[in-house]
């Protein structure tokens, strides 16, 4: 058998222990999927695979089982989920028939958002759609997720890039009885932000992380939301050196600027990427070239807006598994 | 006296009046919901008639227009105090048949309870006139029927909408407007006669319902969000506060915010002392004070049956549910 | 439209410390009040909060305020000479006509004996028609007694009886224990003719009025006064209100057989 890996990989298919047999990897951006596609799903199952899925931790599908020589007949059997979901929300995919152009870039995951979860301040999945868009294909390796709120279910602080949707609670002083239940519940369940004198509430915008709690907690809709923001966590990680959770980069910053701070990523990776290895993951370089570069050149042509903040350095921390603990 | 409009002809009526008149109506405000991407109908100032919200209750009533949930008593400086100046205009409120009534339930409190008149109050009140706007199916959670507040005839304008044309029921001294931009029609107006939501209204209760375990379930449930009353068209309780400027501490107001009994606080005395801690109670107190001890003084239920408190429970408490299981537990304590 | 929330100005004549945390204040003013009665009283910019009647006379009111919180901890800082913000004076107060040509037996806890305290001076003063009074009053400690000056001249005319929780001095003359034991030990000669005021705290209400109806007291002639929660003082705000009753409008002061059927 005379298989081209790298095409393979590219391809979205994977080389499996099973000599011979692959598997497939579908993309659910931002894990939002009309369940007509469950069909197709299924055909290529059960008609090349072994009639399992494995649902991947980032929202997609993985179809194993499939004998590699099967891959063109289950790429023009997925067209249909190239089309609806790619096609559909603007990404530029050469053949529909010739399955999926890339597969470095990982599936975008996001959070079941505002379209469901109350405390969502976003409707992640749409976010997670826009940055498809902006970043597929693309052969770089680079995990990004989105998630409506600071409890972040979708786990962003494992990402390259996490996205946090953030709230910007304004608040009506007029409309305040002074129940002191966005109070209590700021210091109950985040960061402790707000605090009453003369009887109204007074925000302390250093501490405050966006959450939206005191605006869903509120009688009297004294506290309401103005325009959507964003923290942006980075190089967060798993793997087999130095795991940690991500550190915020950038917050109170708009759409535009996550989306611009992605595509300039990318255009870092392009200059820094060590082109001698297989492949090199967006942690690592920025490990290499330091944050101080990583940040200037994706904050080319950024506008923060008024209030977006960026860290002016940041300490990774993690674990070395060779450092960080003696084992006796 | 009946009139037609378009929308651009009743829109010229309100530029006409909107000399001597603010108008108020539930308005739909994108985006301040309290879940992102929701809007909230609040009532507020509008302009014109498309402006109005027609096709969703309003989670707040019109009571603050009337009863503003801040509220400046007086003006502190270091010679005296002051009150706060009064604009002259008159109000017009764009309500529906429940609302409509439940100024008259304000006015009990405010005007009537007790040897003495509510200034604030009664210098708003005062230049209110009601404009009704007719319900044909009514919204979820509905009960004016059982009420009896899905009627309302002493309003000032009646007013239908149907397809893109507005006929109006005018009373006296606004006509001039009405006649100048409308053409004369035949209007009566028509009030819903059922609501999907039926709520029983228990003639007796006794001490044996005040002190039923029905409401120990309220105790656990209940959160003392506030929530059901701070929307309530007929709740009006209050707290005074004093308070000094920061920047200068020798000026500074008393003022007044709307309380509720259902949030911590409400009967909390000198050394902490509450006497309605438990959610249950204060549930039944609520409860009994919208159709039982309001009526004992005033002669009628005051619940206007506007469905609002079932509307925004977070923890879906049927505040209707609850009348008929009380209803329900009357008849059986009473035979 | 007269403004009912409107206080007037009244200097201050005396302040008087009782206890380290009850000071009686007495106001020039000729506010017409009658025992029971309340005022909301006032510091512009700190807070307003209704106080008993403690006292009055031609041209004056006397108050006992304890150090609680906000305004009463200002007020305590005030001297003679200052003044504070009045209204009122609310509610209803003691039905002194009922009183006439009875014998009146007060049971008065900690600061519950401001609110008489102006019936059993105006009796000291022959002016009440009430036959013959009787006072018994508890306090937690000796420290806590209010009104000393007052009652050794009160002596004099009626029977006083007093008691401490805990006689925490060693030195104290009287009695020990709580007030219902003061009653439980009580010879009410005419029951008919015997009226009764219970005024202090929930609890020692409740179990005070318990003894006397024990002794044979009809409920119909227990009077007893309520704090509650109030803040306007006239009927709006709600806070004061018990099932249909507003105690700042129909209180504070109840007859027994009314009281007990308030269900908070
Ligand atoms: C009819 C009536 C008569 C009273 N007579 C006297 C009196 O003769 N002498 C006296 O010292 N006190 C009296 N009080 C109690 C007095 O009103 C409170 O102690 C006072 O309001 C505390 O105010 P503050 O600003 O100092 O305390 P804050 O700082 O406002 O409050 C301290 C605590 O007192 C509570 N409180 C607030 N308002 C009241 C209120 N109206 N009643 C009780 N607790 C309240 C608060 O919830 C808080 O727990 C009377 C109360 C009533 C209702
Ligand atoms: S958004 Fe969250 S952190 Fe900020 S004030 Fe509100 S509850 Fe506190
Ligand atoms: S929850 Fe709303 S009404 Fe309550 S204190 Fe906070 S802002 Fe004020
Ligand atoms: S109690 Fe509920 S239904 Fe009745 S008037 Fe108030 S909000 Fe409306
Ligand atoms: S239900 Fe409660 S908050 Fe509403 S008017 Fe009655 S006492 Fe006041
Ligand atoms: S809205 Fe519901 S949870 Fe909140 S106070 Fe009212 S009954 Fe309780
Ligand atoms: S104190 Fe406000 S209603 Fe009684």
């Amino acid at each position: 058998m005379d298989i081209n890996t790298k095409q393979l990989r590219k391809n979205a298919f994977r080389v499996t222990k099973n000599r011979g047999m692959t598997a497939l990897r579908i993309r659910v951006p931002g894990g939002n999927l009309e369940v007509k596609y469950f069909d197709v799903i299924k055909k290529v199952a059960e008609n090349f695979g072994n009639g399992r899925v494995h649902i991947t931790t980032r929202q997609g599908f993985e179809v194993p089982g499939i004998p590699m020589e099967k891959i063109p007949e289950v790429n023009r059997m997925i067209a249909p989920i190239l089309d609806g979901i790619e096609t559909a929300v603007g990404v530029e995919i050469p053949d529909l028939n010739s399955g999926y152009p890339a597969a470095g870039t990982r599936n975008v995951s996001a959070c079941i958002g505002n379209s469901v979860c109350p405390f969502a301040n976003l409707n992640s999945g749409e976010v997670a759609l826009k940055i498809e868009k902006l970043i597929y294909p693309n052969d770089y390796h680079v995990k990004i997720a989105v998630t409506g709120c600071p409890n972040d279910c979708i786990k962003a602080h494992m990402q390259d890039i996490g996205i946090i949707g953030m709230a910007l609670p304004v608040y009506d002083s007029y409309r305040c009885i002074g129940c002191g239940a966005c109070v209590k519940n700021c210091r109950r369940v985040a960061t402790g932000a707000l605090s009453i004198s003369n009887y109204k509430v007074k925000r302390d915008h250093r501490r405050c992380i966006g959450c939206g709690e005191c605006i869903l907690k509120c009688p009297t809709s004294a506290w309401t939301r103005e325009d959507k923001y964003y923290r942006l966590v980075i190089m967060g990680r798993t793997g087999k050196k130095n795991p940690r959770i991500a550190q915020t980069f950038l917050e109170w910053v708009a759409e535009e600027a996550v989306m611009k701070v992605i595509a300039n990523m990318y255009q870092y990776i392009d200059n820094h990427i060590d082109r001698s290895l297989p492949k090199e993951h967006v942690g690592y370089i920025v490990d290499r070239t330091g944050y101080p570069v990583f940040r200037q050149e994706v904050l080319l042509g950024v506008d923060l807006g008024q209030l977006g903040r960026v860290a002016e350095s940041i300490n990774f921390g993690g674990y070395f598994y060779e450092r960080t603990n003696i084992f006796g | 006296m009946g009139f037609e409009f378009t929308m651009d002809s009743f829109n010229k009526v309100l530029e006409d009046i909107s000399k001597n008149f603010i108008f108020y109506a539930p308005r739909r405000i994108p985006g301040k919901g309290a879940f992102s991407d929701t809007d909230v109908v609040v009532y507020q100032e509008v302009e014109g008639f498309g402006q109005i919200e027609l096709d969703e209750k309003s989670r707040f009533s019109p009571k603050e227009v009337i009863n503003p949930i801040t509220q400046t008593l007086f003006y502190f400086n270091e010679n005296g105090y002051t009150e706060p100046e009064t604009n002259n205009k008159g109000i017009i409120i764009f309500c529906r048949p429940c609302d409509a009534n439940s100024f008259k339930r304000l006015d009990e409190i405010f005007l009537n309870n007790g040897p003495f008149k509510d200034s604030y109050y009664e210098s708003l009140r005062r230049k209110v006139k009601i404009f009704v706007i007719e319900c044909v199916q009514g919204f979820e959670n509905c009960f004016c029927v059982s009420m009896g507040t899905n009627r309302f005839d002493d309003y000032d304008a009646f007013i239908r909408v149907a397809e893109d044309r507005i006929t109006c029921d005018v009373k006296d001294n606004l006509l001039p407007a009405f006649v100048k931009h409308g053409i004369s029609a035949e209007m009566r107006p028509d009030f819903i006669s059922e609501n999907a939501v039926k709520v029983a209204i228990p003639d007796q209760v006794n001490k044996t319902i005040f002190t039923h375990e029905m409401w120990r379930e309220y105790s656990e449930r209940c959160i003392a969000c506030g929530r059901c009353t701070v929307v309530c068209p007929t709740c009006t309780c209050f707290t005074m506060q004093d308070i000094f400027y920061e920047d200068n501490h020798k000026c500074g107001e008393r003022r007044r915010v709307w309380a509720s009994c259902m949030i911590d606080g409400f009967t909390e005395v000198a050394g902490g002392h509450d006497f309605r801690p438990d959610k249950g109670m204060r549930m039944r107190f609520k409860a009994m004070h919208k159709i039982y001890d309001f009526r004992k003084r005033f002669g009628y239920n005051m619940c206007v049956g506007c469905g609002r408190c079932d509307d925004v429970c977070p923890e879906y408490i049927s505040f209707s549910n609850c009348i008929n299981k009380v209803s329900a537990l009357s008849r059986e304590v009473n035979g | 439209m007269s403004n009912p929330y409107s206080s007037f100005k009244a200097s201050i004549l005396s302040v008087k410390p009782q206890t380290d945390i009850d000071y009686t204040f007495r106001l020039a003013t000729d506010l017409k009040v009658s025992s029971g009665q309340f005022v909301e009283v006032s510091i512009p910019r700190v807070g307003e909060a209704p106080i008993s009647v403690s006292d009055f006379g031609e041209g004056w009111i006397e108050m006992t305020i304890r150090r609680a919180g906000k305004l009463t901890d200002v007020i305590h800082e005030m001297i003679q000479g200052k003044h504070l913000y009045i209204r009122g004076p609310y509610g209803n107060g003691f039905p002194m006509d009922k009183f006439k040509g009875k014998n009146l037996i007060i049971a008065a806890g900690g600061t519950g004996l401001a609110p008489v305290k102006s019936i059993i001076s105006s009796f000291n003063q022959g002016i009440t028609g009430i036959k013959d009074l009787t006072l018994l009053a508890g306090f937690k400690t000796p420290a806590d007694v209010l009104f000393r000056d007052e009652i050794s001249k009160w002596h004099e005319n009626i029977q006083i009886e007093i008691t401490v929780d805990n006689d925490d001095t060693g030195n104290w003359p009287g009695g020990t224990g709580l007030i219902t034991g003061l009653i439980e030990q009580m010879d009410i000669a005419n029951l008919e003719q015997t009226e009764v005021i219970i005024v202090g705290p929930p609890v020692m209400i409740k179990f005070s009025y318990l003894e006397f109806i024990k002794k044979g007291i009809r409920k119909e002639n227990v009077w007893v006064s309520f704090e509650r929660k109030m803040c306007c003082g006239i009927g709006k705000c709600g806070h004061c209100k018990i099932d249909g009753t507003y105690v700042c409008l129909e209180g504070p002061v109840f007859n027994y057989a009314k009281a007990e059927q308030l269900v908070d």
